[in-house]
């Protein structure tokens, strides 16, 4: 895997580079779903990082909450009821205290659902060779193509050069 | 009908004779805890006569007060243990499973009768006195909590007689240990259920009342006693 | 001084590659010390339980004040990360990696010390609900039974806390590392790489769990505190015991928090990250804590002193006047006598102050778990069967050795995960339009 990419120091010149990798998308002709952008934290306010914005893990997390609700309730009360042993003069399915279990199953359930999903949204783990550069610790941002065509490598680098990198380089996996 | 054991205690017949601990110790093997344990505050005696002392010198009355698992109907020791070891059978008892134990002492501390023990360490006999011990019961190790059961060794070897005999269980058929030794006849144990009985009649009396009654524990034991101790020094 | 990007990196990744001579000695006190109660605790299986001081009545008293007390530091995190995250309280990015670890090792301890109290602890595996054919099953509704749950849910959910914002650390120690740190690295980095789509995936899910792991938080520290109040004992069976341990958590927790902070800034030379400031923010929570600690205290004694019940008399006399009035009045002391002058006036609330001020409330908090727990066991409603409790050497040594666990996992922690948030500082540095700051507080540090 190659790729061609600039380095910028800071969010609107990264924007900047992204749209015009757009640009180049289509006139140059490869997919845009090989533009990558790699930062050593996130940045707001810019339409490469608020595009990627979702509520689902949100609808994913209250989803698991009510399974992990509706687990616990039927291993308090199905369990209890298949072997009745009773205790302390208080009914076989007390809904107080089942009521607790409940609610642990509540959070813990949102909480595993919580995990997976941010594991399965953010592509982890992924142990094939990423695309990063020591500038990234140092604060810059990484904007380029992956596996650009081979012809408009030279066309690439000016378009990347022409909104602000501080450096253009290319890296092999 | 399904049988509700209970036993009745009688405070006024009671003369701290402790025949009934020794008996208790005997029939249920339990260890002596020794004296350096016992200083420790680790004696165990699943039936202890309380001793309190009233009024003062030229006249101190002394009150013995037997006090034992008081197998209460609403008992706060059940619901608290994790793992269903202490739990209330249909026959009214407050049942101990030895196998289910782990241990957390939770019982003990909820309980307020103070009724329940803890095996510290492996019980030991010194020789020969293991020779004395009752097969019928088994022997708790390190890390167990146990307690009275109203000898549920013998209530079930008298059921299971009964059964094949065909025949219902009559009062006084059979009696706890602590009750068998008494000299005074204080303790009496038997069938709440049965009205007939001799426990069921004594604790139907108007001299009953139960110990700590006021926390809702619901105990089948019942104290009796006549009045105050001024009615009993004035005559 | 000038703080950027590359500052951040360089001196938060520095205690990973580069230790000194008194890193090595305190790990191996820490080490000696747990070592110690290991040995501890193979004495007491091999001889029963019995070589503990606990008794009949008293059946419970060092193991489950320390239980009680680790769960109740592990509050910590909880409010400082969670909280302050979901209050956009900017100076809290220096500390919430800190708090977080703390609550983590806290809550491993206390979940540990409850198997190792229990009379045959090779069983306690049958808490877990699991099927079998012994007809084994937690009883549900026994507040142990809670506790398994709760201590799950909430080291779960604080380990997934803790974890998740290390992710792109653990890349950016990747990228900075070679040979076999790399590889290792590269598997608790899970590949990360950077991308905005990760970054926006990340910090939703960090959103989530500040939101769920708060309520988690309080309802561990209730149902901890619900194994007293469920009982009939007195001076237990108290509705106030749920959010009077809350408060007491979160108390003792700060506190840690603090002591933690200042001895990890002089260890890892953070000077410029853990800054006065820092402090200062954390000494006036501690102060607000100190304050409510004493409203909760102070109702729960009125009401039990104005009510006269006898039982609950017995045992309030033991703590304020009697056997226990030392202890008491020691804890009262260092709970709010000592803390509160020196959190509240500004000249005294330095970084001495609030580490001699949070010194002092461990110790006190300490002293209140042990006097909720023994005082009330040892007078219980007959006074036939009261008793007295001495702790043995075996109870110390167990005692001694889970704070050499919590100093030890500390310590190994802050050699293999940068103590400080690389990530978020660097979002912190983006806030002030890059003009190099570290703490917003107090108005920004300027270049020079």
């Amino acid at each position: 895997m190659k790729a061609l990419y600039g380095l910028y120091v800071d969010a609107a010149s990264a924007q900047r580079a992204v749209d015009a990798l757009r640009v180049a998308s289509s006139e140059l002709k490869f997919d845009a779903q090989q533009i990558v952008i790699v930062s050593g934290e996130p940045h707001e306010g810019y339409d490469f990082t608020d595009s990627q914005a979702t509520s689902s893990p949100y609808r994913w997390a209250v989803l698991g909450a009510v399974v992990g609700g509706a687990t616990g309730y039927l291993l308090t009360t199905l369990s209890q009821k298949s072997y009745p042993i009773f205790t302390g003069g208080m009914s076989l399915t007390p809904a107080w205290t089942n009521g607790i279990i409940i609610y642990e199953m509540i959070m813990l359930g949102a909480i595993l659902t919580t995990l997976v999903v941010l594991l399965i949204g953010a592509g982890l783990p992924n142990f094939k060779g990423v695309i990063t550069d020591p500038e990234i610790g140092m604060g810059k941002i990484l904007v380029g193509v992956v596996d650009p065509p081979e012809n408009s490598r030279v066309e690439l680098e000016r378009r990347l050069r022409l909104a602000g990198a501080a450096q253009v380089k290319q890296s092999i996996l | 009908m399904e049988h509700k054991w209970g036993l009745v205690v009688d405070l006024d017949r009671c003369t701290g004779c402790e025949a009934c601990v020794v008996a208790c110790h005997a029939e249920n093997n339990i260890p002596t805890a020794g004296e350096d344990q016992a200083a420790r505050g680790r004696a165990k005696h699943w039936i202890r006569v309380e001793r309190y002392w009233e009024g003062d010198f030229p006249n101190p009355r002394v009150r013995f007060q037997p006090v034992l698992c008081q197998q209460c109907d609403e008992a706060p020791c059940e619901p608290v243990c994790p793992t269903y070891a202490s739990y209330h059978t249909p026959e009214g008892l407050n049942a101990q499973v030895y196998n289910r134990c782990i241990g957390t002492r939770f019982c003990a501390n909820a309980c307020p009768y103070n009724v329940r023990f803890f095996n510290f360490y492996n019980p030991q006999w010194e020789t020969p006195l293991q020779l004395q011990l009752n097969p019928d019961v088994s022997v708790r190790s390190v890390g167990i909590m146990e307690k009275c059961t109203f000898c549920v060794q013998r209530i079930k070897a008298a059921e299971i007689q009964a059964e094949a005999e065909k025949r219902e269980l009559k009062d006084g058929e059979f009696t706890t240990a602590c009750a068998q030794s008494c000299a005074s006849k204080a303790l009496v144990f038997g069938d709440l259920n049965d009205a007939a009985s001799e426990v069921a009649r004594l604790a139907n009396g108007n001299r009953g009342s139960k110990l700590l009654g006021e926390l809702g524990t619901k105990p089948n034991v019942t104290y009796l006693e006549r009045g105050s101790w001024q009615d009993a020094n004035n005559g | 001084m000038q703080t950027t990007a590359e500052q951040i990196e360089q001196d938060l990744l520095r205690p990973l590659f580069h230790s000194s001579a008194k890193y090595w000695i305190a790990v191996a006190l820490a080490t000696s010390l747990l070592l110690a109660g290991v040995a501890a605790f193979a004495y007491q299986l091999y001889n029963g339980i019995g070589v503990w001081g606990i008794n009949s009545p008293v059946f419970w008293a060092f193991d489950i004040t320390n239980f009680v007390f680790w769960i109740g530091i592990s509050h910590a995190g909880t409010l400082i990360s969670a909280i302050l995250r979901l209050t956009n309280a900017t100076w809290r990015r220096p500390i919430t990696r800190c708090a977080e670890a703390i609550t983590v090792f806290s809550v491993l301890i206390g979940a540990i010390i409850p198997l190792c109290h229990i009379g045959r602890p090779w069983l306690a595996f049958w808490m877990i609900p699991y099927p079998n054919q012994r007809h084994i099953w937690p009883n549900f509704r026994s507040p142990l039974a809670w506790d398994f749950f709760a201590i799950s849910t909430y080291l779960t959910g604080s380990t997934t806390f803790l974890y998740l914002p290390t992710i792109p650390d653990f890349a950016a120690v990747r990228d900075a590392a070679t040979g076999f740190r790399k590889k290792i690295y590269r598997v608790l980095s899970l590949g990360w790489q950077g991308t905005p789509r990760q970054w926006q995936r990340l910090e939703t899910a960090m959103h989530i769990m500040a939101v769920v792991i708060v309520p988690v938080a309080v309802s561990v520290h209730t149902i901890v505190s619900w194994d007293f109040a469920m009982t009939p004992v007195p001076m237990w069976h108290s509705s106030i015991f749920g959010p009077y341990f809350v408060t007491g958590a979160i108390f003792s927790g700060i506190a840690a928090l603090i002591l933690a902070m200042a001895l990890l800034r002089k260890l890892l030379h953070l000077e410029e990250y853990l800054r006065p400031i820092h402090f200062e923010n954390l000494g006036k929570l501690l102060l607000t804590m100190s304050l409510l600690w004493f409203y909760f205290t102070f109702a729960e004694r009125l009401t039990a002193w104005y009510g006269n019940s006898p039982p609950e008399m017995a045992v309030f006399w033991e703590s304020i006047r009697k056997q226990f009035a030392p202890l008491f009045w020691t804890m009262v002391v260092c709970n709010f006598i000592i803390p509160v002058p020196i959190l509240a006036i500004k000249r005294l609330r330095t970084i001495t102050g609030t580490a001699i001020a949070s010194a002092t409330v461990v110790v006190g908090m300490w002293l209140e778990r042990f006097l909720i727990v023994v005082p009330a066991l040892e007078h219980k409603f007959l006074p036939y069967s009261w008793g007295t409790y001495r702790p043995t050497w075996v109870e110390d040594t167990l005692m001694a050795s889970s704070f050499g666990m919590m100093a030890l996992l500390y310590l190994l922690f802050s050699k293999f995960v940068p103590m400080i948030s690389i990530w978020e500082m660097k979002v912190g540095l983006q806030a002030h339009g890059g003009v190099p700051v570290v703490a917003a507080a107090d108005g920004p540090v300027l270049a020079e």
